[in-house]
């Protein structure tokens, strides 16, 4: 099973790596220079955009690109430790949308800190916030070739995706409670592009609580565990064997940050989860 | 009507109409053939395996927490008291997070640091509220869990702002309660540990009537308060701590059932203690079946329904009968 564009991937990782090695262009009047990135996703990006040598402080989660670990860490970067950030001196603060960041965002417009507050939910959300960061960092020229790279691959991939009969997969983020991943998930969406279906996509909800008995009852083929390692402990309890899936050890187990944020590397991630399909009886 | 008759035609209806539903989405009579074992194995395992000891295990809990509830009511002497008060609730939380935020994963290492938080909270308190001569102070024993309880909250919060978000909201949600832990196996331990305690509570029922009057005219009244206060507690505590372990912490059945029990029949423990138990019971197991399957296939804390369901009716009992 090969995966159309391969050209064009050959084209973006040369792009990746060269927008990694190559010296940000010199600033412009009225863009920012000291970054606060408050979120791993958008870290990542302002590295992919060649804005990397910007960022100034991150959250402690920050750990892609590597370079990244060597940017100060401001701690958390929902409801952030405002004084650290403003110790950091930064012209602009990257918000991640979400009510626990409401109070932070109140406060540095206090203290006259530029902040922008974007969504990052679903993969339609990586163009976006390439594109806006890109202006941001006065880096469009890159940040508008990846955002629309990115889009035309995740389009291709969602055109390419094969017919054949889909293997039915439970996304499982937390055991007890059982807590899994939604149709409004990018994990979902990493899923539905490796040709599978989540046994959950009615849910609209990123993630959600349900019963063992719904997932009984949904009967999925395969468990996909999103953090490696070995087999799962939950799965030794007797309440899980009345799921077919758990009790045939049918576990299907990827790993990396690719699959924990919704970021321009989601195609690889993609990439490795078909391998891992295919890989399966 | 014989209001015992009406109590177990309630909880036998409960455990019933908690093995007819549930988010599989199959109807009654494929839930009753599942139960005997006819239909298609999938729905059998999911009736046998799941709801069973499910409801069984939610009923179980629930009476036992209400007899908890309308023991510590008597032994304290205060209407507020449930059998979260005396730091267990802040105890088992401190130890499930902690469990949760050290990356312990063993499929019982959560439930069993809960059991061991909650037992330690049970034993620091009765340390704080035994003063001279072995004399067991009730008001300390309120206070005392109270303090301990905060500590314990305190710590939890220091744990939750300085661990992973991702596990931060599973440790929330395990504090909240349910019963999906429920197997056979876990109905079998919590049965056979709650037994003991359930027994020991009962046969005080008449010192229970005793105590409910005050410490001095139960001295005088013949009974040997000190080591029934002490048997009393622990008993309570530990039947508390082992309900924690299965199923998180469940408020309102302990509180509230004890005084539904007291405004309609009486606070004689003979009946007081039997009947919570079958009310608790069969409000609990009702509880799970809507929190399984009202917002299908998502699920509600169990908390939050006996909250919903519960605080209507206990309203309007307060209204007409002054507790």
């Amino acid at each position: 099973m090969s995966f159309p564009g391969s050209a064009a991937r050959r084209l973006a990782v040369a792009l990746l790596v060269w927008s990694a090695c190559a010296p940000a262009s010199p600033p412009r009047a009225g863009v920012a220079t000291r970054v606060v990135s408050l979120s791993p996703a958008f870290t990542e990006l302002l590295f992919a955009i060649g804005a990397g040598s910007r960022v100034v402080g991150r959250t402690r989660w920050c750990d892609y690109p590597p370079a990244a670990l060597d940017v100060p860490s401001v701690g958390d970067g929902l409801a952030p430790n405002v004084e650290a950030v403003a110790a950091r001196n930064p012209d602009l603060v990257v918000l991640y949308a979400a009510s626990a960041n409401a109070t932070a965002e109140a406060r540095f417009a206090d203290l006259g800190i530029p902040t922008v507050t974007l969504t990052m939910d679903r993969l339609a959300d990586v163009p976006a916030a390439a594109r806006r960061l890109g202006a941001l960092t006065g880096q469009d020229a890159r940040a508008d070739s990846l955002a629309a790279w990115f889009a035309a691959e995740v389009d291709s991939a969602r055109r390419h995706v094969s017919p054949a009969p889909r293997r039915r997969l439970l996304l499982l983020t937390w055991d007890q409670p059982p807590v899994v991943i939604g149709a409004g998930s990018f994990q979902h969406e990493l899923v539905s592009l490796a040709g599978a279906t989540n046994v959950f996509a009615d849910l609209p909800e990123p993630s959600a609580q349900v019963t063992i008995e719904t997932i009984a009852a949904r009967d999925p083929d395969f468990v996909l565990l999103m953090t490696g390692g070995r087999e799962p402990d939950w799965a030794e309890r007797p309440e899980w064997r009345a799921v077919r899936a758990v009790r045939e050890r049918r576990f299907i187990r990827v790993e990396g940050t690719a699959f924990a944020r919704p970021s321009l590397r989601a195609l690889d991630a993609v990439r490795t989860l078909r391998a891992a399909l295919v890989g399966e009886p | 009507m014989n209001r015992w008759v009406v109590l177990v035609a309630l909880a036998l209806l409960a455990v019933a109409a908690g093995i007819a539903v549930g988010p599989a989405g199959f109807g009654i009579g494929d839930a009753f053939a599942g139960l005997l074992g006819h239909g298609d194995h999938a729905a059998v395992a999911i009736v046998r395996d799941l709801r069973v000891p499910r409801v069984l295990l939610a009923f179980l809990v629930g009476g036992s927490l209400a007899v908890t509830g309308a023991v510590l009511q008597a032994l304290v002497r205060n209407p507020l008291a449930d059998p979260y008060l005396l730091g267990l609730s802040g105890g088992a939380g401190l130890g499930a997070v902690a469990a949760i935020a050290a990356g312990v994963s063993s499929a019982w290492g959560v439930p069993a640091l809960a059991a061991v938080g909650a037992i330690a909270a049970i034993l620091l308190v009765y340390r704080l509220a035994v003063v001279a001569d072995a004399v067991l102070d009730t008001r300390v024993l309120l206070l005392g869990g109270v303090v301990v309880g905060s500590f314990a909250a305190a710590l939890v919060g220091a744990i939750l702002a300085l661990s992973p978000a991702e596990g931060l909201r599973s440790a929330m949600l395990w504090l909240l309660g349910g019963f999906d832990g429920a197997s056979w196996h876990a109905l079998g331990v919590f049965t056979v540990y709650a037994i003991l305690p359930l027994a020991l509570l009962y046969r005080d029922r008449r010192l229970l009537d005793l105590l409910s009057l005050g410490e001095e005219p139960a001295r005088f009244l013949g009974a040997d308060v000190e080591p029934l206060k002490r048997r009393l507690y622990l008993a309570a505590s530990l039947l508390t701590a082992a309900a924690v372990a299965v199923s998180g912490i469940i408020g309102f059945v302990g509180l509230v059932v004890p005084h539904a029990i007291r405004v309609l029949w009486g606070s004689t423990h003979a009946k007081l203690l039997p009947s919570a138990f079958l009310l608790g019971g069969a409000l609990l197991a009702a509880a799970d079946a809507v929190a399984r399957t009202a917002f299908a296939p998502l699920s509600l804390p169990v908390g939050v329904v006996t909250a919903v369901l519960g605080v209507p009716v206990f309203a309007v009992l307060v209204r007409r009968w002054a507790i």
